[in-house]
């Protein structure tokens, strides 16, 4: 499977006051198209600013990162947005939804961002993601209409409706009860097998880390250890 | 995403268009009434039924007052070849119940410019303390034949209600304002009645061919209409471009904070955005969008509070009026689309700016 996303050597220095704070220290990372990757570590060790880095929210200090054959890291910045409008979704601890809007029209407004489809065939394929996530019944719903697992699906469904290559999920269920976690867990995985999507998940929880392919534990920005699971050759074995 | 964002602060959205609907109808009548003033003025001159005013030097375009000349140039004038009547009219400037002009007139002499007046009620002076009031004034001020009225602090009997459109709104007899300005024997212009109205410029040249009248002004009616624009009248457009000044600041102002404070509360949601991929550019022209819908919606409110603002003007003055035309609606309502987009313009670049990942992490 092709190398979808890579990062060499990266390195993050935040300045807080008059302190450099060293977020990452040489961070090498790869992850093939298809693969699920759940990053996991304690509170402070760098995997948020990871994440953010790797969907271009931020550049690195230092290092490269290539997303799908392109260098990111030495983009402008609205060269940058337009990679992630075309190759990134995210997911958030707090789903992050637009509160103004109902479940409908925070689908829409990202296939609008990303110039994908239309008037009715817009309005259809927003409805049809949330039938596939069972949130038919809540497209006219605001996200304060809806429980925590109803937004969070909201939010997956905003991630990917898109298609894009990477999803970046920042502590999905960290927000949610045991019963909801495991189902957006479920429906990463199947996006995840159905449609060859590349998953970043950052989490501190085993059991969510779990369902990933391949386990890559940080501590005080950097890797301290890559667990191979075999389950990812099983899967990448399926998609040839 | 605009409209949901405007429905959601009703609040800010109904101060926000009523901020612009308050510009939009104070540019519309500034303009309007002054407008209507001067366009009214020059009817009521065209109404008087002249071919030529005879004026001292250095006259005013449009407040002539004050009594410079002597009623004695009236025969001068009318020994003129082709002078059909010079009718000498002493003009007091009044702010009693607004700013407005008295006429003291001959009466024969004025009739026999136009043909007289069209009395309503009533009939012409037979005392030197009778007015004559046109009937815009007359329902103005709820006045009928025989009614008591302070002139220049005189008692005067209104002995008729005339038509108006002839000049002034109140007219006395020429003598007795020139004993009440101690004015004896004194006028401030003469209107000048030409046998043959297609010979007024010759009239003009032989009045001004007069050694003795030589450094008094003298113009045909025509050519003093023409010169009354908004240009002419001093002052005039600085007062109107200073009025439409504070009106386009309060709405670029207003929409101003209304934006400011929106992109303030909606930091976060702009870190959504720019997690999706939404450009600078999708940002700028978001908020732009918001704050050109909110300037719409003014815009058309605006419009409605004007005619409304007509209404009740013509309704309880009718010697007051405002002239909205196409133009000036048009012109309005571009400066309003000016003031909000520019008020809008700043907050949408900040917001555009922002920093994605302290944006997604505002609380």
């Amino acid at each position: 499977m092709k190398i979808i996303l890579e990062t060499k050597a990266v390195t993050k220095v935040y300045r807080a006051g008059k302190v450099d704070v060293l977020a990452l220290r040489g961070i090498d990372l790869r992850a093939h198209q298809g693969e699920f990757v759940a990053i996991m570590g304690p509170s402070g060790c760098g995997k948020s600013t990871l994440l953010h880095i790797l969907g271009g929210l931020t550049t690195p200090t230092s290092g490269e990162v290539w997303i799908d054959g392109v260098n990111v890291s030495a983009l402008s910045d609205a060269a940058r947005t337009r990679v992630r409008r075309d190759k990134i979704g995210f997911v958030f601890q707090r789903f992050n939804l637009l509160p103004t809007m109902t479940a409908q029209g925070n689908l829409e407004i990202a296939r609008h961002i990303h110039g994908n489809g239309s008037g009715a065939m817009q309005l259809q394929s927003s409805q049809e993601v949330l039938r596939v996530l069972g949130l038919e019944h809540k497209l006219r719903s605001k996200p304060l209409e809806m429980s925590g697992g109803e937004q969070q699906r909201v939010a997956l469904a905003r991630a990917v409706i898109n298609r894009p290559s990477i999803l970046l999920a920042d502590e999905p269920t960290g927000n949610l009860d045991s019963e909801n976690s495991q189902l957006v867990l479920k429906m990463l995985q199947e996006l995840n097998t159905k449609f060859t999507q590349t998953i970043i998940l950052i989490t501190h929880n085993p059991e969510v880390a779990a369902v990933a392919h391949r386990l890559v534990e940080m501590r005080d920005g950097r890797i301290v250890d890559r667990a191979q699971d075999v389950s990812y050759t099983a899967v990448e074995e399926s998609f040839l | 995403m605009i409209v949901a964002n405007i429905l959601h602060r009703p609040m800010r959205t109904f101060v926000s268009v009523v901020a612009v609907a308050i510009q939009v109808t104070l540019v519309l009548l500034v303009v309007g009434i002054t407008t209507w003033m001067r366009v009214d003025s020059a009817k009521r001159q065209e109404g008087i039924g002249a071919d030529i005013m005879f004026r001292p030097p250095n006259a005013q375009l449009l407040w002539l007052t004050g009594a410079p000349m002597s009623v004695k140039f009236k025969e001068v004038l009318e020994r003129v070849e082709g002078v059909k009547v010079a009718a000498p009219v002493l003009i007091q400037t009044t702010t009693s119940g607004g700013l407005s002009q008295i006429f003291g007139i001959d009466l024969p002499s004025y009739s026999a410019l136009s043909g007289g007046f069209n009395y309503l009620r009533g009939g012409p002076f037979e005392e030197a303390l009778d007015v004559l009031v046109d009937d815009l004034h007359a329902r103005n001020n709820k006045l009928r034949v025989g009614d008591q009225i302070d002139v220049l602090n005189h008692k005067f009997r209104v002995c008729g209600i005339v038509e108006h459109g002839k000049g002034a709104r109140v007219f006395v007899p020429l003598a007795t304002l020139q004993d009440l300005m101690g004015a004896v024997d004194k006028t401030s212009v003469f209107y000048i009645k030409a046998k043959d109205p297609n010979e007024t410029d010759a009239v003009v040249q032989r009045i001004k061919a007069i050694p003795e009248l030589r450094d008094y002004s003298v113009i045909s009616i025509k050519e003093y209409l023409s010169q009354i624009t908004n240009a002419t009248i001093p002052a005039l457009n600085t007062f109107i471009d200073v009025m439409i000044f504070i009106a386009c600041l309060i709405g670029f102002l207003v929409i101003y904070l209304s934006m400011y404070t929106t992109i303030t509360e909606r930091t976060r949601e702009i870190g959504i955005l720019k997690s999706l991929g939404a450009s600078k550019l999708f940002i700028v022209d978001a908020i732009l969008r918001e704050a050109l819908l909110l300037t719409i919606l003014g815009i058309l409110l605006g419009l409605g509070f004007t005619f409304l603002a007509k209404r009740v003007i013509t309704t309880t003055l009718p010697t007051l009026s405002v002239l909205i035309t196409t133009a000036w609606v048009v012109r309005a309502s571009l400066l309003a689309v000016l003031a909000g987009v520019l008020g809008g313009f700043y907050p949408s670049l900040r917001a555009a700016s922002q920093d994605p990942i302290a944006a997604l992490s505002y609380e």
